[in-house]
């Protein structure tokens, strides 16, 4: 069985070129039936909008190469429009590629785990088609694995990548669950519309909002069926407020030291998350002196950022470490998979001849008591299975060894022969 | 003591008991739900030490502050007396938390003073004392914890100001479940703690009558609960979390070190 993986993603191809490429979900199972009818045994198309990847299986006879090749002059037109930009990946390198693929390894934001989840459907659709089923199953089941223990053995889909998703993880290492807390949204900035939104999502469901101007603050009290409070009060308001996002466009500070020694010594010290992603910045900086009080602006999110980046790259490697192995497992299994089925014949075929030479051998006997007979017979089975069992014991290592290596094909081929073994 | 006036002692320090129980509930369920009657109990129970402080006073022909027990009577009394006042100057309901474990647990310890019974058998005592020490290693253990939550507390929380992202603090729990974490420990250590002192007390009454009371071994007991009490007291009345309620817990577990070995010392001490 052959394997080809044939594709361009976002580091070898514009996106101009990929979504020439692409193909709609519901193109693909049409897609998936040609490529079967042009002679693939097994396929699978993965088309995102970093990626457009399409990966079949053939028989040893036929050349998957030339299949994709039809295929791509027949549904985009020419396969020569995307030289240059395609790589064409056969056996392991195939199989790494995948597996990388989705432990997002290969991801425009490494760690992102959309990736499984698209490879995921892809799978869904070719095995819905009854285009799986052999070998390329084995191998994208397999990646699912793989995809989960990165996951799990590696922090690489832990840390947030963007400075709104940075604020949620803070404000989680901060109070735990969010549910039940309070978020007040000071001003109407884009940004922190945004970081409320995750908030919002992540279960801190009662959001307040003010802003100068009051019809604004009620549109976007509306947004997360929070409630409007006027601008002149915002300030009384802070001790029932946990997470405080400022982004007003307000020349000077809005909170200064002095208002919130007040607010936390109203809470009883309990602490207080505030993200200032206002320029100018809307909350004194001295402000995150206070005990209890944590204010973060744009830059210290944007370093969190850069810290989670630098820590997913580090987590990457590790990542890459598992990848090999698995892929080294993946291949030994595939190696014994190739020469199982002569093994078992060679087996069978000695087995054969053994039984039918002791049936023989036992039919010529002279006549004996049923006692003697049962010993005789017990005896001789044991004996032709210890010499069936020596002979096959050099060709089936020899196969083993062999299996995966580049002359191992003739030594398969030339053990059949030898043992009349059939096809 | 005279007879009465001793009686009068030991009803104020009923009384004074369900201030001890409103203090366990608001620390383990932080509601104040046994305020009202829990307050109404301790100032009859205030009324009640006022008679057995003054009748004692007139029994015997001077100030009723003659030895230990009689002072430390007094002492609660002018304890709760400061608090009624200073509830109905400024309403401060938290002091309470405070106040009614330390007035309870002195008045329990100015009433143990003429020895009344002796053990009904053997094996009752021997289950008084085991229950003394299960319930004080279960404190001791719920301080640990403690401890060990507010440093990391500590340590996550100066993370977070210096807004670092180092992965080994990646590992440390959020703050406000350390947080979670270090209220219950403190509330289930302190109810652990406050029990098996009575039960030792009044062990000790029993055992020893009244000359156990001034052992210095047994002192640092009462300091280390003391220590609890101000932990719980600030915790609850003014929130202290971070550096503060960290070395306040370490300063605790550190006394209840001391306490646990003095404790080994006492029975021989007690003995001689």
């Amino acid at each position: 069985m052959k394997l080809l993986l044939t594709g361009l993603s976002h580091k070898t191809a514009p996106v101009h070129l990929r979504e020439k490429l692409a193909i709609p979900e519901a193109g693909l199972p049409n897609a998936l039936r040609e490529l079967q009818n042009m002679g693939a045994s097994e396929a699978v198309i993965l088309s995102t909008c970093n990626r457009v990847e399409i990966a079949v299986t053939s028989l040893d006879h036929e050349e998957p190469g030339a299949v994709v090749e039809r295929f791509l002059k027949e549904w985009q037109g020419s396969a020569a429009a995307f030289e240059g930009h395609l790589y064409r990946l056969e056996a392991r390198e195939a199989i790494q590629h995948v597996f990388r693929v989705a432990a997002s390894l290969d991801s425009m934001v490494v760690g992102e785990p959309q990736v499984l989840g698209q490879l995921k459907s892809a799978y869904a659709v070719a095995k819905a088609e009854g285009a799986v089923g052999g070998l390329l199953e084995t191998v994208l089941t397999r990646a699912f694995g793989v995809a989960k223990r990165v996951r799990t053995e590696t922090g690489i889909g832990q840390m947030a990548v963007s400075v709104s998703y940075a604020a949620v993880e803070l404000a989680r290492k901060i109070f735990g669950s969010l549910q039940g807390h309070t978020v007040m949204i000071i001003g109407s900035g884009k940004m922190g519309e945004l970081a409320a939104k995750h908030l919002h999502r992540s279960g801190a469901k009662r959001i307040i909002v003010t802003n100068r101007t009051w019809e604004r603050a009620q549109e976007m009290a509306a947004v997360f069926n929070g409630h409007a409070v006027e601008y002149t009060r915002f300030a009384a308001m802070l001790p029932e407020v946990d997470i405080v996002i400022a982004s007003s466009g307000a020349p000077h500070y809005i909170l200064t030291r002095d208002d919130m020694h007040r607010v936390i010594a109203a809470r009883k010290n309990k602490p207080m998350f505030l993200i200032d992603i206002a320029v100018p910045r809307n909350i004194d900086p001295a402000v995150n002196e206070i005990e209890g009080v944590f204010l973060y602006d744009v830059d210290d999110l944007e370093g969190v950022v850069n810290a989670n980046i630098q820590e997913r790259t580090k987590q990457a490697a590790q990542a890459e470490v598992i990848v090999t192995d698995e892929v080294e497992r993946m291949m030994s299994r595939l190696k014994l998979e190739e020469v199982t089925p002569t093994i078992i014949s060679l087996q069978e075929q000695l087995e054969e001849i053994r039984a039918a030479e002791v049936a023989r051998t036992i039919r010529r006997m002279p006549p004996l008591t049923l006692d003697q007979q049962q010993q005789i017979e017990a005896q001789i089975e044991a004996m032709t299975k210890s010499i069936v069992n020596k002979i096959a014991h050099g060709p089936i290592s020899e196969l083993r060894r062999n299996a995966g290596q580049p002359e191992g094909v003739q030594v398969i081929d030339a053990i059949r022969k030898v043992f009349h073994l059939q096809e | 003591m005279a007879e009465s006036s001793l009686l009068w002692l030991r009803v104020a320090a009923g009384l004074y008991s369900i201030g001890l129980l409103d203090a366990i509930v608001t620390v383990l369920r932080r509601r104040e739900s046994l305020f009202r009657v829990a307050f109404a109990a301790f100032g009859i129970g205030a009324l009640f030490q006022l008679v057995s402080i003054v009748e004692q006073g007139l029994v015997q022909h001077h100030f009723p502050a003659n030895d230990f027990f009689e002072t430390m009577s007094l002492c609660a009394w002018v304890v709760t007396a400061a608090f009624l006042g200073i509830y109905w100057r400024y309403k401060a309901e938290s002091l309470s938390v405070f106040v009614f474990p330390l007035v309870f647990v002195m008045t329990m310890v100015a009433a143990l003073r003429n020895p009344v019974a002796r053990w009904s058998s053997e094996s009752v005592r021997s289950t008084w004392l085991i229950v003394h020490i299960v319930l004080a290693v279960l404190g001791y253990a719920a301080l640990l914890f403690t401890a060990v939550a507010a440093v990391a507390y500590l340590m996550q929380e100066r993370q977070l100001k210096k807004k670092q992202t180092l992965s080994f603090y990646r590992l440390l729990p959020p703050l406000g479940m350390l947080d979670e974490l270090i209220s219950r420990s403190l509330g289930a250590g302190f109810v652990f703690i406050t029990i098996s002192i009575i039960i030792g007390s009044v062990w000790a009454y029993i055992e020893y009558g009244t000359s156990w009371i001034d052992n210095g071994l047994i002192t640092t007991s009462f300091i280390t609960w003391g220590i609890y009490l101000a932990l719980i007291f600030f915790r609850v009345s003014a929130g202290w979390r971070g550096r503060k309620a960290a070395i306040l817990a370490i300063i605790a577990l550190f006394c209840s070190a001391v306490t646990w070995i003095a404790h080994s010392q006492l029975e021989r001490r007690l003995i001689q």
